[in-house]
């Protein structure tokens, strides 16, 4: 399926302004809500969802805080899903594509943070001058420097993206898609590990097993363990919440461990 | 130095801060000094009400806002609450004050804050709207959006609640937190116990034939553990994580070669 001029621009639009809204909200550039608009607006809403779905899987506990820059599985998302619907090949494939290209598009996120340091040294002059109209203006043309970080590769990949798609269609190895599908279902591994690095999960070791139990012997969906999870949390909080009467000190010294967690930017 | 500033800022004043905190807190994030001029673009208004009066002490004041910040953005409104606050009461000499209160309270904050709204929120909602996304659901994706309009509410809250309690709030905030994130802690973990055999998605397809006999490797290793091959693959994960020149990019670098290798053999699916 070829896309629509229609289309390629509302997507470069969304790119703009989603990557703009993950400095606010941190919403429209989650992998799986990228990829059900991204579907929505190429008319395939299931491919979209589970393209997205999948890199939401794999984003698990990579977060870009403290400046840190991780793979941008939000750019992957939207050009996977892209690239799957003109193909007509199936989520699968704009799956195996999406996760190097994730990988490769990291660099646009160093490249926004570094051309803002521009604007900064803008705001200091106009503070040294005592433009203070000025300050406001600058503060908010950074949210064009981050937009044009996503919508530029976007749009250019989605301009060539026909003759790229058939052309790697056509090249591609079996044995190469093959293992790129094969990594698709194992790269949550990461997340996971870097989760249980981070959070203090040694002490938790019964809630880790409870949860992994759930899952794999009763085969709960996801919502239905966030929901005994959230069961065991309450009660959590009200024996601690119990103790901190006996105990001033018992609260402190058990979220102690949360300093100097998993830094994944190391 | 401009005295008895007391009670000139509003309700109003405080809400449209908070909501200018929340656009603008990291537009401009740069890496001289992150989150500093997103700080300014929120606290402008009243800074320009502060000492409007004075060219001298507004420069300064505005210099000051602009050196390096860096903290959870959730909890940069808590910060500028209290920040407010103090300005108000004492005026241009509370600048030294304001300066290392600003540092003090970004890092304390910044470590709960990514924990719980980044780590254990993202988390949570990730894995309900992924994997509903993969059967083809948008209820997760809708969920997830409520949930953090929700959020930005709760965090604009945040401002004028810091203004209306100052520095003691973040003393009796740490007990009420460090309970809060223990409780969050077990969601997390829980919800990561189930994320191994449900996301991961490994198998072994290798048959292993020998005078008629037919194994299959997979059926065996079910029979052992459900999901056994991704406990192993966690494990080893977990492992190179805990390798200093590895980070989790060149780790995801080593996974993916890992299985287009392993896949190529018949070993991995």
């Amino acid at each position: 399926m070829h896309l629509a001029m229609y289309q390629i621009i509302l997507i470069t639009i969304y790119a703009f302004i989603a990557i703009n809204d993950s400095l606010i909200s941190n919403t429209l550039t989650q992998p799986a809500i990228a990829g059900m608009v991204s579907g929505l607006i190429m008319g395939d809403l299931k491919t979209g969802l589970m393209v997205g779905g999948t890199l939401q899987l794999m984003k698990l506990g990579l977060a870009a805080f403290g400046g840190a820059s991780i793979p941008d599985y939000f750019t992957g998302s939207v050009l996977g899903t892209a690239f799957a619907i003109i193909s007509g090949k199936g989520a699968e494939y704009g799956i195996g594509l999406a996760v190097p290209v994730s990988l490769l598009m990291l660099q646009l996120d160093v490249a926004a943070r570094f051309c803002n340091v521009f604007l900064l040294h803008r705001i200091d002059k106009a503070i040294d001058r005592m433009q203070i109209k000025k300050i406001p203006h600058l503060v908010l043309s950074g949210s064009l420097l981050w937009g044009l970080s996503r919508c530029i590769p976007i749009l250019l990949m989605l301009l060539v993206g026909d003759a790229a798609v058939t052309t790697l269609t056509n090249n591609m190895p079996v044995w190469l898609m093959n293992g790129l599908k094969t990594a698709g279902g194992v790269l949550p591994v990461v997340g996971v590990a870097i989760l249980l690095r981070y959070l203090p999960a040694k002490q938790y070791i019964p809630y880790l097993l409870l949860g992994f139990f759930l899952a794999a012997y009763l085969k709960v969906p996801m919502l239905g363990v966030a929901i005994i999870g959230v069961i065991a949390a309450m009660i959590v909080f009200k024996i601690n919440s119990n103790k901190k009467t006996n105990n001033d000190n018992s609260a402190v010294t058990s979220s102690g461990t949360f300093e100097g967690g998993y830094d994944g930017d190391e | 130095m401009a005295m008895n500033n007391n009670q000139v800022i509003t309700k109003r004043d405080l809400n449209n801060i908070s909501w200018r905190y929340i656009l603008g807190s990291q537009l401009n994030w740069n890496y001289e000094r992150m989150m500093s001029s997103g700080y300014l673009y929120g606290i402008l208004p009243v800074l320009q009400k502060l000492y409007g009066n004075d060219d001298k002490e507004l420069q300064d004041m505005l210099r000051t806002h602009n050196q390096f910040f860096n903290t959870n953005a959730i909890f940069g409104n808590l910060i500028m609450g209290i920040d407010v606050a103090i300005e108000e009461e004492n005026g241009y000499k509370s600048k030294n004050t304001i300066v290392a209160l600003k540092t003090a309270l970004m890092g304390s904050l910044a470590g709960v804050g990514d924990s719980m709204f980044h780590v254990i929120w993202g988390t949570i909602f990730g894995s309900i709207a992924g994997t509903l996304a993969q059967s083809g659901s948008v209820v997760g994706c809708i969920i997830w959006i409520i949930a953090n309009i929700a959020l930005l509410f709760g965090r604009a809250a945040l401002l004028p609640l810091g203004y209306k309690q100052g520095v003691k709030l973040v003393t009796t905030l740490k007990d009420k937190l460090a309970a809060f994130t223990d409780a969050a802690t077990v969601l997390g973990i829980t919800v990561i116990g189930a994320l191994i055999p449900s996301v991961i998605n490994a198998t072994v397809p290798f048959i292993y034939k020998h005078n008629g006999v037919k194994l299959v490797i997979q059926d065996t290793l079910d029979q052992i553990l459900p999901a056994l091959v991704p406990v192993l693959l966690v494990a080893l994960t977990y492992w190179m994580l805990g390798n200093k020149k590895l980070n989790s990019t060149k780790v995801i670098w080593i996974i993916l070669i890992l299985s287009i290798v392993l896949s190529a053999f018949g070993i991995l699916a």
